[in-house]
């Protein structure tokens, strides 16, 4: 069984690559290449999967997630500037492929030693129009 | 490391279904309001997701440009705003359900897709159709 717990944070950003040139970024990037950076609500989207313990009917107790979510990803990347406050976003560009790479990672090891659940999949929305999901593959 | 990326993009076209193979009165208790003879009109939304590596330079899986570019050539500037009964040659014969729309976007897509982004390229993994905020259509290769 899967279950999915959705939250949301807000960080400006701005995608260029040092190893591009200025045209070549604005060519990869469009608008969000802008040296002065943008900012999105992005809505992050975490499923984990197992089966229901038998005596309390959870994969995982959602206060627990919660708290995991809230130190793991809301406490780093709420109302930061991800380029420059955010690992690893001083070396790799902060596009939403990356930031739901880089989530995992921080989610992986902490769901699985919570016994029962395993992280199944990370979905980042950056607007209404585009969200990515990854699956640790 | 692979991600799968979804973009949405939206139109708005006429259609009715009506199946020349049915007598008038099958096609209304199929199709029922939509085989109004005179049709009638949606705004569809399109959602494409791309699965692929992500480009350890630029961290993007697809080139966002080029997806819209391709969205636009194949699906917004054929469909915006057209009937799509008389216009679009796959439904002369076709009846516009959002199944069979959902084909002929995917077909679209497919037709061109190498020729965009090469063979090592990302791959069109989903194309998903909302004709209305509760009908909405799929079709998924299977990962």
């Amino acid at each position: 069984m899967i279950i999915s717990k959705k939250v949301e944070f807000s960080a400006s950003h701005i995608c260029r690559s040092p190893v591009l040139s200025d045209e070549d970024n604005f060519r990869v990037y469009g608008a969000a290449a802008n040296p002065l950076g943008h900012g999105h609500n992005y809505v992050v989207e975490v499923a984990i999967v197992g089966e229901p313990d038998p005596v309390t009917g959870m994969i995982l107790d959602l206060k627990r997630l919660k708290e995991i979510l809230e130190v793991k990803v809301l406490d780093v990347y709420d109302h930061r500037l991800l380029n420059g406050e955010v690992e690893p976003f001083d070396r790799i560009v902060p596009t939403v492929e990356n930031i739901a790479i880089d989530i995992w990672n921080r989610l992986v090891a902490k769901i699985d030693d919570t016994g029962r659940a395993r992280l199944y999949s990370v979905r980042v929305h950056e607007t209404n129009e585009l969200f990515v999901e990854y699956r640790g593959e | 490391m692979t991600v799968s990326l979804s973009r949405k993009y939206t139109f708005c076209a006429s259609h009715r279904l009506h199946s020349s193979a049915l007598s008038d009165e099958a096609n209304r208790a199929i199709y029922g309001k939509c085989n109004n003879p005179n049709g009638h009109g949606h705004n569809y939304e399109v959602e494409l997701t791309v699965h692929g590596q992500v480009d350890a330079v630029t961290g993007r899986v697809v080139a966002l440009e080029m997806l819209d570019r391709l969205a636009e050539e194949q699906i917004l500037t054929p469909l915006r705003h057209r009937n799509l009964n008389q216009e679009i040659d796959a439904f002369r014969t076709a009846v516009p359900t959002t199944e069979n729309l959902a084909f002929e976007i995917d077909r679209r897509l497919r037709s061109v897709w190498k020729c965009f982004f090469g063979d090592s390229g990302p791959t069109l993994e989903t194309v998903r159709i909302w004709e209305t905020e509760r009908n909405i259509c799929e079709i998924a290769v299977i990962r």
